[in-house]
C-alpha cells in the first residue's frame, strides 16, 4: 500500500509546489472570496490588468465566504500573507476596523460614485449592489411593488430568503426590513412568515430553489437579471422594485497591515477605482461598479435602478446586529 | 483456550498479523491518536479564543430537543425503510437491474448534500413531479398534494439519503444466514412473518444499534438539508449555532463548548448502543441463499416494498441527471480548473479510501478481541475499550467538519510557513475521518463474526499472519470491503468544510467547483457538474465491489 501512496503523495505535493514557485517580481497576495477569484469571476481579467502596470505578480487567494477572509486574516494575525482584503461588506467594516488588522489606503475617493456619501481612510469600495425580490415575469404578473405589498400578497405567494445567521444576502434582508420598520420589524416579520417558503443556509440555495419554479420570488440583488439577460439572453426574470427603497450592499477592499508590501498594495486600491479594473466588474460580478469607467453594459440599462438606496452605518450594524437577530428567530421560528 | 495464541511467530507481514491474529494494540492506539488529535484541535482553537467567550446558553435546551426529536425519527424512519428494502431485496435474489438497483442506492449518501436535496425538490417539492402527477389526476387528490418544507421534509430528505446505508447492511446480514436455518424454517412450516421473527430478526439485531448511531448523529449533525428543506429556523441544529459562533461572532470559546455538547451527546449515544448490543451470532460466509417459492401475498409484498423504493431512490436521480444532460461538458472538460478538480478529487479520494479502510481494520480487530471470549476475559477494562474504540470512530460524525478545519487549519500555521501542502493532509485526514464511522459499523460485525466462527480452529491449527488472512478473514470480509472502498471512495471526492480555510491557487475538488459554479449563477455547469459526481459514484459503485466479489459464488 506504501508503494501505492508515496507517488500519489508525491505528485500532490510537487504539484502544490509548482504553483508556489518564486518569482523575481513582488508578489501582491489578495485575500477574497471564490465567486471573486474563479475563472469567470473578475480575479483573472485584475491580475492581467495590474500586472503590466505595477511590475509584480498578483496571487488572489480564495476563502469560502466575504466573512471568510476576515477570518482567515485575523486567524493568521501577524504572520498572514495577505497584503490585501478584498470583498468585505458594509456590514463588516465595524467589526474589521475594530480587529486593528487594516491600515490606510491612501487613495483619493474622488472618483467614486455610490449612491451615498463615502469617505474612509480604510476601507475602499470596488462595487456595490442593491438587495431585492427577483422574479419570473412569465409566472408573476403583478409582483409586489412595496413591503407592504408583499405583506398583503395571497399566502401561496411564496419568498425564499436566507438565513441572516450563514447568508450576506439574508443579513441584509434582516437590515432592510429594521430600517423601513425599526421597532416594528418583528411584527412585519411574523406577518410575512406564512409567505416565506424556506430559509437557506446560503444564497445559492435559495436561487437554485427559485430558478426550479418553488418560489414565486427569491432574494438576491437587483443586478440579478442582468446575468439571465447577458450571459443566457433570458429576459424574463426581474427585480421587484420596491418604493420603500432598497437595502445596499458596498464590497470593500483594505490594506492589511501586516503587508510587508504596503506601497504595492496602496497602488492597488488607487488602481482598483480606475477605469481599468471598474470596468471589469459588471460581467463578471455582476454588480455595479463603484467609481466612474466606460458605460455600463447593454441590460444593465434595463435593470430597476432604486429611488431610494438604504444603507445602515457599520457600527450601528455591529451593535445591534446579535440582538436583531435573536428578535427574527422568535418572530419567524416559534 | 488461547493455547495457539501465544504460539510462535514467524510471519512474514506483521502489520497483517497484527490485523488477523490477537494483537489489539495497533487499534487502541489508532483510536487514543484519533482522539488525541481532536483533543490537540479544540486546544488549538480555544488558545486563539482572545475574545471572551459569552456563556450565553439560551435557547440550546430547546435546539436539543428539536434536534432529537428530528434525528429520533429520521432514523426511526431511516430504519424501516432499510429493514424492509433489505428484508425484500434478500428474498428477491434475481430480477434484471437488481445489482444496478443496489449501486444506485449507495449512491444517495455520498453525493453532496446540496445536490440530493435539489432532486429531492425536483420530485418532491411544490412543483415537483409528484405534484404535477396529483394536478393531472384532477381535482379529486388534492389531498395528495405534497410540501417538502418542514420536519416532514427534513425526515423524507434524511431517510432518503441515508436508509440505502442501512439496507445494504442489512441486506449483507440476511444474505450470510445459514442454508440450515432457512431449510429449518421451512422444515417446521413456518410463515414468512414467523421466518422473519425467528430466523431473520435475530441476525439483524447486532448490527442495528451500530447503523441506527450513525444515522442518528447524520441526522443531529446535519446543517445545510435542515435549513434548506426546514422552512423554519424552528428545525435548526446545533451546528448552526457553531457555525455563527465561528464565522459571524468569533467567539470560539463558544463553538468549542457547543461543540463539546454535540461530542457529549455522542459518548452518551456510543454507551447506549453498546448495551443493546448483543453478542454476534453465528453467520455463514455467503452462501448461494436457498430460495423457495413465497407465498403469494408474501411475493407482491417484497416485489411491491423493491418497485416502490426503487421509484423513491431513482427519480429524483433521474432529476439530478436530467438537469445535467444539457451541461457543455466540453467547455467544462476543456477548463484546466475541472481537471484539476477532478485529479485531485480522484487522487484524494484514493488515499483516504485505503487509508480509512486500513485503520479500520485495525481498530475492528481491536474491537473483536475485547468482544470475543476466546480472545480475552470479560471485564470493566474490556468494556472500557471497547468503548474508546466506538467513540473514536464514531467522533468526527459529532466534530462539525467547520470546527475541525480551523483547529487543522490552527495547527498547521503553528508548525509550517506555507499551507499549500498540508491541504491535502488535512483534507485527507477529514475525509479518513469521517469515513470511519461507516467502515468500522460494518467491518466490526464482520470481523467478529470471523472471529467467532473460525477462532477454535485457526488458533488450534496455530494458524495466523498471511495465511490466516487469506483463509478466514479474506473470504468473510471481501464483500464488505468491496463495497467500504467503494463507499469510502465516494463519501471522500470533496469535503466542503474543511477546505475552506486552505482555499489557495492550484488546490480544487468537484463538490467545491460545484458550489462555486452554483454560487455564481452558473447553475448549468453546476447541474454538468452534478451530473459528472453521480456518474462516477454509479461507476465506482458497480464496478468495485464486483472486483472484489470473485469466485465467491462458486466456493461452497
Amino acid at each position: 500500500m506504501k508503494r501505492f501512496i508515496y507517488p500519489l503523495l508525491s505528485a500532490a505535493i510537487m504539484l502544490s509546489a509548482a504553483t508556489t514557485q518564486a518569482a523575481d517580481k513582488p508578489k501582491l497576495v489578495i485575500y477574497t472570496y471564490d465567486a471573486f477569484a474563479a475563472d469567470w469571476g473578475p480575479a483573472p481579467a485584475v491580475k492581467k490588468a495590474f500586472e503590466p502596470v505595477c511590475g509584480c505578480e498578483v496571487q488572489f487567494v480564495a476563502t469560502d465566504s466575504s466573512i471568510g477572509i476576515l477570518r482567515k486574516i485575523q486567524l493568521e494575525g501577524a504572520s498572514t500573507k495577505a497584503d490585501i482584503a478584498l470583498g468585505l461588506d458594509t456590514n463588516l467594516t465595524a467589526i474589521a476596523r475594530d480587529t486593528g488588522l487594516f491600515t490606510e489606503h491612501g487613495a483619493s475617493s474622488a472618483s467614486l460614485k455610490l449612491p451615498v456619501a463615502w469617505n474612509d481612510p480604510v476601507f475602499m469600495p470596488f462595487d456595490y449592489g442593491y438587495f431585492s425580490f427577483v422574479y419570473d415575469s412569465d409566472k408573476v404578473k403583478s409582483a409586489p411593488k412595496s413591503f407592504d405589498e408583499l405583506l398583503n400578497m395571497p399566502e401561496d405567494f411564496k419568498i425564499v430568503i436566507q438565513d441572516p445567521r450563514s447568508s450576506t444576502p439574508g443579513l441584509g434582508l434582516l437590515l432592510w426590513v429594521r430600517q423601513i420598520y425599526g421597532d416594528k420589524a418583528p411584527e412585519v416579520w411574523k406577518k410575512l412568515k406564512p409567505r416565506i417558503l424556506t430559509i437557506t443556509k446560503g444564497w445559492s440555495e435559495a436561487y437554485g430553489l427559485f430558478l426550479k419554479g418553488e418560489a414565486e420570488m427569491a432574494l438576491s440583488y437587483t443586478t440579478s437579471p442582468a446575468y439571465h439577460m447577458i450571459a443566457e439572453k433570458k429576459h424574463n426574470y426581474r427585480a421587484a422594485g420596491f418604493t420603500d427603497g432598497h437595502y445596499m450592499q458596498v464590497e470593500v477592499a483594505a490594506v492589511v497591515k501586516a503587508s510587508k508590501q504596503k506601497a504595492l498594495a496602496q497602488k492597488f486600491m488607487a488602481f482598483m477605482v480606475t477605469p481599468a479594473f471598474q470596468d471589469i466588474i459588471p460581467t463578471t460580478n455582476w454588480m455595479y461598479p463603484a467609481a466612474a469607467g466606460k458605460a455600463l453594459p447593454g441590460g444593465f440599462d434595463k435593470l430597476h435602478t432604486p429611488a431610494k438606496a438604504l444603507l445602515m452605518s457599520g457600527k450601528d450594524v455591529a451593535k445591534n446586529r446579535k440582538a436583531w437577530v435573536q428578535e427574527w428567530l422568535d418572530s419567524v421560528g416559534k | 483456550m488461547g493455547a495457539g495464541v501465544a504460539g510462535q511467530r514467524r510471519q512474514i507481514s506483521p502489520a497483517l498479523r497484527w490485523v488477523t491474529d490477537i494483537s489489539w494494540r495497533p487499534g487502541v492506539i489508532i483510536a487514543l491518536g484519533l482522539l488525541g488529535l481532536v483533543t490537540v484541535v479544540f486546544i488549538a482553537i480555544l488558545g486563539v479564543g482572545s475574545t471572551v467567550g459569552s456563556s450565553d446558553t439560551s435557547g440550546i435546551g430547546q435546539i436539543l430537543m428539536i434536534t432529537f426529536i428530528q434525528a429520533g425519527l429520521s432514523t426511526v424512519f431511516s430504519l424501516i425503510v432499510g429493514i424492509l428494502l433489505a428484508w425484500s431485496l434478500r428474498h428477491r435474489q434475481q430480477f434484471p437491474g437488481r445489482r444496478l438497483l443496489l449501486s444506485v442506492l449507495s449512491t444517495s449518501m455520498v453525493l453532496p448534500t446540496l445536490v440530493v436535496a435539489l432532486g429531492l425538490v425536483d420530485v418532491f417539492g411544490r412543483r415537483g413531479w409528484w405534484n404535477a402527477l396529483i394536478d393531472l389526476a384532477g381535482p379529486g387528490f388534492d389531498l395528495a398534494t405534497v410540501s417538502i418544507y418542514g420536519l416532514g421534509g427534513i425526515v423524507l430528505a434524511h431517510t432518503y439519503m441515508d436508509a440505502p446505508f442501512i439496507a445494504r447492511g442489512l441486506l449483507h446480514r440476511l444474505e450470510n444466514i445459514p442454508a440450515e436455518h432457512f431449510k429449518l424454517a421451512r422444515g417446521l412450516g413456518l410463515t414468512p412473518w414467523q421466518r422473519f421473527r425467528n430466523v431473520e430478526w435475530p441476525a439483524l439485531v447486532p448490527a442495528i444499534p451500530g447503523q441506527c448511531l450513525v444515522v442518528f448523529l447524520l441526522s443531529f449533525t446535519s446543517f445545510a438539508i435542515v435549513l434548506m428543506i426546514g422552512g423554519s429556523p424552528r428545525f435548526n441544529t446545533l451546528e448552526v449555532a457553531i457555525y455563527e459562533a465561528i464565522k459571524l461572532e468569533f467567539d470560539l470559546p463558544r463553538a468549542v463548548a457547543l461543540a463539546l455538547v454535540q461530542l457529549f451527546v455522542c459518548a452518551a449515544l456510543v454507551l447506549l448502543t453498546m448495551s443493546l448490543r448483543s453478542g454476534n451470532i453465528l453467520q455463514a460466509v455467503r452462501r448461494p441463499a436457498p430460495m423457495w417459492p413465497e407465498p403469494r401475498f408474501t411475493l407482491i409484498m417484497q416485489w411491491l416494498v423493491i418497485a416502490l423504493f426503487t421509484l423513491f431512490f431513482v427519480t429524483p436521480l433521474i432529476a439530478v441527471t436530467l438537469n445535467g444532460v444539457g451541461a457543455d461538458f466540453v467547455r467544462l472538460a476543456g477548463t484546466a480548473t475541472f481537471r484539476l478538480a477532478l485529479v485531485s478529487s480522484l487522487w484524494l479520494a484514493s488515499v483516504s479510501a485505503l487509508l480509512a479502510i486500513a485503520l479500520a481494520l485495525f481498530m475492528a480487530s481491536s474491537q473483536r478481541h475485547f468482544t470475543s471470549r476466546l480472545r480475552s476475559k470479560p471485564s470493566p477494562m474490556n468494556k472500557l475499550y471497547r468503548g474508546l474504540l466506538t467513540f473514536s470512530g464514531t467522533v468526527y460524525l459529532a466534530v462539525p467538519a467547520l470546527v475541525l478545519g480551523l483547529g487543522f487549519f490552527l495547527l498547521a500555521r503553528s508548525f509550517l510557513d506555507d499551507l499549500t501542502a498540508v491541504a491535502p493532509v488535512a483534507l485527507i485526514a477529514a475525509n479518513v475521518m469521517m469515513a470511519l464511522p461507516f467502515a468500522l459499523v460494518i467491518l466490526t460485525p464482520a470481523m467478529g463474526k470471523a472471529a467467532d466462527k473460525y477462532d477454535r480452529l485457526a488458533f488450534s491449527l496455530d494458524l495466523h499472519g498471511w495465511a490466516r488472512w487469506r483463509l478466514i478473514e479474506w473470504p468473510v470480509l471481501r464483500q464488505d470491503l468491496g463495497y467500504l472502498l467503494a463507499l469510502t471512495f465516494c463519501l471522500s471526492l470533496g469535503d466542503l468544510g474543511v477546505i475552506a480555510l486552505f482555499g489557495g491557487q492550484g488546490f480544487a475538488t468537484l463538490p467545491w467547483l460545484l458550489f462555486q459554479h452554483m454560487g455564481s449563477y452558473r447553475t448549468a455547469d453546476a447541474a454538468g457538474i452534478a451530473l459528472v459526481l453521480l456518474t462516477l459514484c454509479l461507476a465506482v459503485f458497480f464496478i468495485v465491489p464486483r472486483l472484489f466479489e470473485g469466485r465467491t459464488r462458486a466456493e461452497t
